[in-house]
């Protein structure tokens, strides 16, 4: 958009030449303070980490010795990322107990979450009745492929790292 | 007069006849893959030398399907879907789409989930316009703006993360209330940022909005007359930024923002600029800011201990029927319409969005302009492409 400028005055050739030194130095002296006042905010990264807030929302883990196996999480997740294959107890046998207290139904056979897909939303965590489905705080698990990314929370290995990142409850 | 002061007729007029050589216009691609696009949006731009003849925005890059997938999900479902609207501002996006469900139901919200909401959405508007300020100075060749902006960005970005557990895409604000409560430890912290982010403002006002160079570079640029504006469909700053008061929290009231009392800034051509152009547009923004900290002082001093869900049954069966429900977002009015069939998952969950909207304007402020004033005009709208293609 083009508009026919006002008539140039000496005066107002002046004024422009001063107003825009001091706007420039007062900016200037705005970035200077921060040199000289501001601390650095930038963390070196593998050496130095940041503390994530309790309820930051990273990779899922599922305790599957007290999961039992009703769907729920499956049914909520929006992307339905979540797989989960069970059987039916046979009556013979005796019905064990989550550590809350819930009988097991049903046999867990199968519990894979494909995190490559998963959106982090927090749906699933929140309907788990047993509450064993967290999402801990492990945010580094790049890996090279995206089958890589399919947890088996059956595995032994999975398992195991129970022992690291459950939250206490 | 250099050529870059003349029209694009004068331009012609001066290049045609026998002892000229012949000119054409010369079409360039800018995007999708551009910094000054604010993501992926590709403006087709027929230019003469420096100045834009024509400009033809593009859309569709970031285009998810998102409208037609939730009618394959359930009522929660969505919600971690229109966070992916405009992920700037996803707490005002979800919002909008809670409201929806909520007024289909008929829910009532309890007191304290209503001023929660009210706080995190004025919070997420300051953040989605430090955002917006930083990256408009950056558009125009300030680097040092942007960091300072994202500074303060992140105080109030880890405050949603301590609130909710994500930084940008938070599935915070539930169909009946809010997710978590927030601690009286929040509310120390909060208030501490407002009373420093009084400070910050004023640190920006000197150190860009009334630096020489670049008001030179947004004064009487992009100019949008109140008419254009209107019959554009504008809305939010870029309507404010043409002269009129036009907010739908103070016009349409919703949650409790009849309550606080607060101004609607308006464009009024201070500092030598005209109303309706960049610079307006860009200070109605830098003003909203002021507004949004008075609001939130109001609703933390209003805080009062209560419940932050109110009751929903687990499965959300609305009763046929539909509903339109519009706010107030950072970028502009966001309307929500939802159709129901009675069953589980949404019929048809239709957005309207402001960006896709202001996107139209673009080819309105092209004729005639210099390319880094294109830059700046597209900056001066704060689109999110995201919300444009859904």
């Amino acid at each position: 958009m083009t508009t026919k400028a006002e008539p140039l005055t000496l005066r107002k050739y002046f004024y422009n030449i001063y107003y825009a030194v001091s706007t420039c130095l007062k900016g200037m002296g705005i970035t200077f303070k921060y040199i000289i006042a501001k601390k650095p905010v930038t963390i070196e990264y593998p050496e130095v980490r940041e503390v994530v807030p309790e309820k930051a929302r990273m990779r899922l883990y599922n305790d599957v010795l007290n999961c039992i196996a009703c769907n729920q999480c499956a049914t909520a997740c929006p992307v339905d990322c979540i797989y989960i294959s069970s059987i039916n107890r046979p009556k013979d046998l005796e019905t064990p107990k989550t550590e809350d207290g819930t009988a097991k139904r049903k046999i867990l056979t199968q519990y894979t979450i494909d995190t490559a897909l998963c959106c982090y939303c927090g749906l699933c965590t929140t309907v788990c009745p047993t509450e064993c489905l967290t999402h801990s705080h492990d945010y580094e698990f790049a890996q090279y492929t995206v089958t890589e990314m399919k947890y088996n929370y059956m595995d032994d290995d999975i398992i195991a790292w129970r022992d690291r990142i459950v939250k206490t409850r | 007069m250099q050529t870059w002061d003349l029209g694009i007729e004068e331009l012609k007029e001066k290049n045609s006849g026998e002892n000229n050589l012949k000119t054409e216009l010369l079409t360039v691609n800018m995007g999708p893959q551009h910094p000054a696009t604010h993501g992926v949006l590709r403006v087709e731009i027929k230019t003469d030398s420096e100045v834009v003849a024509k400009a033809i925005p593009h859309l569709g890059y970031l285009h998810r399907c998102m409208e037609k997938h939730s009618e394959n999900l359930d009522y929660r479902g969505v919600i971690p879907f229109v966070d992916r609207l405009d992920y700037l501002a996803s707490m005002s996006q979800e919002y909008s789409y809670v409201a929806a469900v909520e007024k289909m139901l008929g829910t009532e919200v309890p007191r304290r989930a209503q001023l929660l909401r009210m706080l995190i959405l004025e919070l997420q508007r300051i953040a989605s316009h430090l955002m917006a300020f930083g990256t408009y100075a950056l558009d125009l060749g300030a680097f040092s703006p942007f960091l300072y902006a994202f500074d303060e960005r992140e105080k109030i970005l880890r405050f949603f993360e301590e609130i909710s557990g994500a930084r940008l895409l938070y599935n915070y604000i539930w169909i009946g209330g809010v997710w978590n409560d927030i601690t009286d430890k929040h509310v120390e912290t909060l208030k501490e940022f407002l009373d420093n982010f009084e400070k910050e403002l004023v640190k920006y006002d000197n150190l860009v909005s009334g630096n020489k160079i670049f008001l030179e570079r947004v004064i009487n640029v992009g100019n949008l007359s109140l008419e254009d504006a209107i019959s554009y469909g504008a809305t939010g700053p870029v309507l404010r930024g043409s002269g009129y008061a036009w907010d739908l929290r103070k016009v349409d009231p919703y949650l409790c923002y009849n309550e606080v009392e607060f101004d609607v800034p308006v464009a009024t051509g201070e500092r030598g600029s005209v109303v309706g152009d960049c610079y307006s547009r860009y200070i109605v923004r830098m003003k909203e800011m002021e507004e949004s900290v008075k609001i939130c002082r109001q609703v933390l001093d209003k805080l009062e201990d209560g419940p932050v869900m109110g009751k929903v049954s687990k499965v959300i069966k609305p009763a046929k029927g539909e509903v339109f429900v519009r706010t107030e977002c950072p970028r502009g009015e966001l309307g929500v319409h939802l159709v129901s069939d009675g069953t589980k998952k949404p019929y048809r969950v239709k957005i309207k969005s402001p960006c896709f909207t202001h996107v139209s304007i673009l080819p309105h402020f092209a004729p005639g302009q210099m390319i880094a004033d294109f830059v700046a005009s597209i900056g001066s709208i704060d689109i999110v492409l995201g919300e444009v293609d859904r």
